[in-house]
Order: C-alpha cells, then structure tokens, then sequence
C-alpha cells in the first residue's frame, strides 16, 4: 500500500461578481494532479507562482476542501472524511509554513504555542508538557529557557525551528513544508533545510516540499513534479529531471537557475537564448490549443512527461 | 535579549501614563467617579426629587449650594444621582453592544460564507432603521421606562457598529497563518476564536470602546435633552440641561444647566482624551509588528 497517493485532484475556487455575489466562474487552482509520496522520502513540487503549489499541501493537510479527486492516506481517502474523523489523521500529516511571522501567534509564549498540539491530542500534566516541550525545543537548537519567551524576542531562523518543533510535536509521518526557507536569510537557509534533513532521519519523516527554488529543491528532494497552471507537466527522480528533462516548459525552468560560476555565465546565456528561441517555436508542440498541457506519459518506471 | 512582557494591557498602561494629557484626564476623570459614586451612596434620590415649592428656583446658598429647579429641587443633589445615571447607562451600553458585537462580529469573520452573509444582512436591516424615531416610538410604547429598558433599547440598536469592526478584523485575521497552524494541530473553532484571535484584537476592541462611552454618555444626554430618555423621577445630566430649553432659566438661572452641561464636557472629554492615547499605542504596537 503506498503511503499517500493523490488522484485526480481538483481544487476550483469560486470567482463571485455582480451585484448578487453570483459564482461568475472558476480559478482552476488544481486541475487533476495525481502522484504518490513513498514512505521516507522527499518528494519536491515545483512550479512558478500561482501555478498551486501552495493550494495542493493545504488541500492534503485539509485547510481547503477539494473540488474532486482522492487524496488516500494509509488506504483512507482525506476527502471523504468529517471533519470529527479528520481529527485522527491530524497527528499524522502535520504542516511547516512559509512565513515564520505570521505562523506564530505573538500573544503566545513559546511554551503554549508548541504544547498546543499536545493540549489537544493527550493529556499531560503541566510539568511533563513542559518537559516534553523543552525537550524538542532543545532538539531543534534552541535554549530549553526559550519556552518562556515570545515570538518575537526571536529571529526568522529561530522562529522557523520553533514553528517545526509544534510540527514534530505529535510524531507526525508526514509534514508538508510550503516554502519552508523562503522568509529566510540566505545564510540561514541552508542551515534550516540540513536541520531539516536530519530530523528526517530521526524521526522517519516523509516530506512533501514545496518551492519554487530549483536550487532547493535539488539539494532536498529525492522525486520531483513540476506544476503548471495547475497540472502537471513531468515527474521524475532528481536524476531525471535536472540532468534529462523531457518538456519544454522543464528545460526552460532549468535554465532560469541562476549560475554561480562566472566563467560559465557566458554559455549559460547563450543557453537560455536557445531554449527560450525552441519554447517559442515547439510551443504548440508541448502545449494544447488554450495553453494547457497534456496528460502525462509514462516514459520509464519513473520519469512521466505532459506530451501528447 | 531582555525578557520584556507583551500584554496588550501593559502597553496601553504605559502609553496613557506617559501622555501628561491623558494621565491627568484619567486622574481628574477618577476623581469625578470616585465623588459621583461615593457621594451618591450618601445620597437619598426619593429626597432630591422631592417638590420644595417653597424654594423654587432659588440661587446658590449655603444649603442649596447649586441653587434649586422650578421644583424646588436641590441642584447639586441631582448632579450627582444625574452623573451617576449618565454613566452607568453609558458605561452598560457600551459594555453591552461590546459584547453583542464581539460575539457576533467574530463569529461572521471567523466562519465566513453563509453565516457571514445572513448576519451582515441582518446588520445592514438594522442600520437603514430610523433609530431615533424608533427610540420615540419604543418610549410612548414601553409602559415602565426605566434605566433598564433603556439600556436594552438603545444596545439593541448599537451593537451594529461594533459587529462590523470586529468582523472586518478577524476577516484580516483568520487568513494569517497561524490560525491555520491551529486548525492543523487540531483545536477546535471556539478555541481558535476564543483563545487565539480574540487576544490578538483585544488592544483594538480596549480603545473602540473607550471611545464608544464618551458617545454613550452623550447620547443619553441627548436623548434625554430631548425629552426622549429618563422620565423627571430618575435624575440624569440630560434632564438638567434640557431646563435650558426654557429661555428664562437659560439667561437669568445659570445654576440650573451650567454645571450640568459642564460636567458632560468634562467627562466625554476626558474620556476621548484617554482614548486617543490609547489609540496611539494601538496603532504603535501594530507597527513594531
Ligand atoms: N482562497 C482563494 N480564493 C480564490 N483563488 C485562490 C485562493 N487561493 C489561491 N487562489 C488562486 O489559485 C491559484 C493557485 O494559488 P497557489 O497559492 O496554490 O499558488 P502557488 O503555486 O502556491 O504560488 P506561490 O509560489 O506564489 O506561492 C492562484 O491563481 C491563486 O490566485
Ligand atoms: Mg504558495
């Protein structure tokens, strides 16, 4: 049984005008994406802004309903569960947000804001919360005194690492991480995401990384789908993607990537240039007459491409 | 890094202590309260309203020390019971629409949609109602007027405002991820409201109800003035100023009206001094972010 297997999904949000507030028509954030996470590995979803990136994690987490499709964990389909029933499978996906700012309530000192989870799920006599929280804010490099302090007495890096110590407070399996760094200082950055790594191994943790940053995602993911408009338009190991993509629309997000070597910023350019030159002449190629890609194609056990 | 306390309270604390406008407002506005309230206690109101028909109108004296009414009324007796009067109708009111408002404004931005829009109808139902008129209406209708029933009418028509604020608020609110992040870590819709929005809005609901008492002061005042608040048998600051309306007391029986429209001015104030420092530090906090 795979560990979370997405079907289909749809996720369309209302467009209200008029004077009456009618539905006038649909924003097609997710449009029939489907793919699997294995258990222990990180899978990268990539894709330019807006694309529904962000719309598909909070849609798995169940912060957006969707329109159509299955999301099945443990063999259970998300979409069809009340909200009551949801409640179980909350311990077991839980969610990294993107800004560290606003994912912290500043009313809150550290203490409650990681125990909240735990005040929910089990109960805990005050003394033992505390230690079980100071526990995990050492594990994530804190200072076990920092419990008593708020949110903002932090930095952005500090406030990230507290915002995954209320994720990991109840043993997730699976933790979808939108842009997990982006807020973040550059040089904090990777220490973030090796921390990240390494609570992977620790804790047995399946990721579903979200970013736009390819550098990231390179440096994170063992799978990744790149999204468009919506859809999908290739799948593959790490492998595959940066070092044999298939889709037009891969190749040129590829070479966007910006190069740290100067000596080879020169051919990179000229790069750019030509695959921007095919985009503009194989357009038609790789994509439908309203813009939109095709259904994907299986071309090996592990790469697909959106080609018709 | 200092350990520094972040309750909204104590900020709001320092910003009114350090504004010397504000702190002496507070301190003359205290004083005023603490006399009204403790003088009153002393006071016997069936006493004051009694008719004297041998000292009607008389001028200040060493036992009417504000002069008496065309009743023959001590003045100052009814300043004070009036005082006391005025401020608690505002002080209810203001209390009162904060709750209705609060409960309801969070309750349309927390959940949205339906809910949301079947509440904002009702609000905007109740805004495009003739207020004063009905309050004519309700006062020849309603057989025992009293302090009470006019707390209830008058809150049942001004929660509206404060309903919307609230709601406008926590619609800004509820989008912010760590509502999201509670939602995640399983806690329920009440406790998000209750125990992680609402502190988050509590310097703004401290100073839209402070500024909202000066108003409810006034109101009653007004309406009273009008002849549409407390019957002549409950002393309010509003029934003595409307003595006014008659032009010999106004030019020739000072004692009558000043001190009591003196005595609102003070207050309402007073209060909006308070209330604009607190404002300020609202609008501070919200800067430092
Ligand atoms: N609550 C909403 N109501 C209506 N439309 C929405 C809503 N949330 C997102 N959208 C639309 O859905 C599309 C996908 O949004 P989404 O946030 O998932 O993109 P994203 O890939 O995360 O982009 P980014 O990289 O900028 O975060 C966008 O066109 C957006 O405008
Ligand atoms: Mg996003």
């Amino acid at each position: 049984m795979t560990f979370l297997r997405v079907n289909q999904l749809k996720v369309h949000y209302p467009v209200r005008g008029g004077f009456f507030r009618k539905v006038i028509g649909h924003v097609k954030a997710v449009d029939g994406i489907s793919f699997e996470l294995k258990k222990g590995e990180t899978y990268g979803l990539v894709g330019e802004s807006g694309c529904g990136k962000t719309t598909t994690g909070r849609t798995i987490i169940g912060l957006v309903k969707a329109t159509a499709g299955e999301i099945l964990f443990d063999g259970k389909d998300l979409t069809k569960l009340s909200r009551r029933e949801f409640v179980q499978y909350r311990k077991d996906i839980q969610m990294i947000f993107q800004d560290p700012y606003s994912s912290l309530n500043p009313r809150k000192r550290v203490l409650d804001i990681v125990a909240e989870p735990l005040r929910n799920f089990e109960k805990l006599s005050p003394q033992e919360e505390k230690r079980k929280v100071q526990g995990l804010i050492e594990k994530v490099g804190l200072h076990s005194d920092s419990v008593y302090k708020y949110p903002h007495e932090f930095s952005g890096g500090q406030r990230q690492r507290i915002g995954i110590a209320r994720a990991l407070t109840l043993n997730p399996k699976l933790i979808i991480a939108d842009e997990p760094v982006s807020a973040l200082d550059v040089s904090v950055q990777a220490q973030v995401l090796n921390f990240m790594k390494d609570i992977q191994k620790e804790f047995q943790l399946t990721y579903l990384f979200i970013s736009h940053d390819l550098g990231i995602i390179r440096h994170m993911c063992d799978r990744i789908g790149i999204m468009y408009r919506g859809q999908f338009v290739e799948e593959g190991t790490k492998d595959e993607i940066f070092h044999d993509p298939k889709h037009i629309y891969t190749k040129r997000l590829l070479a966007s990537i910006p190069n740290a070597d100067p000596l080879r910023r020169q051919e990179q350019q000229k790069l750019r240039q030509q695959i921007e030159k095919d985009y503009e002449q194989l357009y038609s190629r790789y994509f439908d007459a309203e813009g939109r890609v095709y259904p994907l194609k299986r071309i090996s056990e592990t790469h697909s491409v959106a080609i018709p | 890094m200092k350990k520094t306390e972040y309750s909204p309270f104590s900020v709001l604390w320092r910003e009114v202590v350090k504004d010397k406008l504000a702190l002496s407002s507070l301190l003359l506005l205290s004083l005023i309260l603490f006399i009204v309230y403790g003088a009153s206690i002393v006071l016997d109101q069936e006493e004051i309203v009694k008719v004297d028909l041998l000292s009607i109108y008389s001028p200040p004296s060493a036992e009417h020390w504000l002069g008496t009414d065309y009743g023959g009324r001590d003045i100052l007796g009814q300043l004070i019971i009036g005082a006391r009067n005025s401020f608690t109708i505002g002080l209810a009111i203001t209390l009162l629409t904060g709750l209705i408002g609060l409960t309801i404004g969070l309750i349309a931005g927390y959940f949205g949609g339906v809910i949301d829009n079947i509440i904002m109808r009702i609000i905007d139902f109740i805004l495009i109602l003739p207020f004063l008129m009905l309050v004519i209406v309700f006062v020849a209708i309603v057989p025992k007027y009293n302090v009470f029933t006019f707390i209830l009418i008058m809150s049942a028509f001004l929660w509206t405002g404060k309903a919307r604020l609230i709601r406008a608020k926590v619609l800004a609110e509820r989008e912010l991820d760590y509502v999201s992040a509670s939602k995640t870590l399983g806690t329920p819709d009440w406790k998000i409201i209750v125990r992680e929005i609402l502190p988050n809005l509590s310097s703004i609901i401290i100073v839209n109800l402070t500024l909202n008492l000066a108003g409810n002061i006034g109101i009653e005042s007004g309406l009273s003035y009008l002849g549409f608040g407390l019957p002549e048998s409950t002393p309010s600051l509003g029934t003595l100023v409307s003595y006014a309306t008659n032009p010999d007391v106004l030019q020739n029986k000072w004692w009558v009206w000043l001190p009591a429209s003196v005595l609102i001015l003070v207050m309402m104030l007073c209060i909006n001094f308070i209330g604009q420092a607190l404002k300020r530090a609202a609008d501070a906090r919200q800067r430092l972010g």
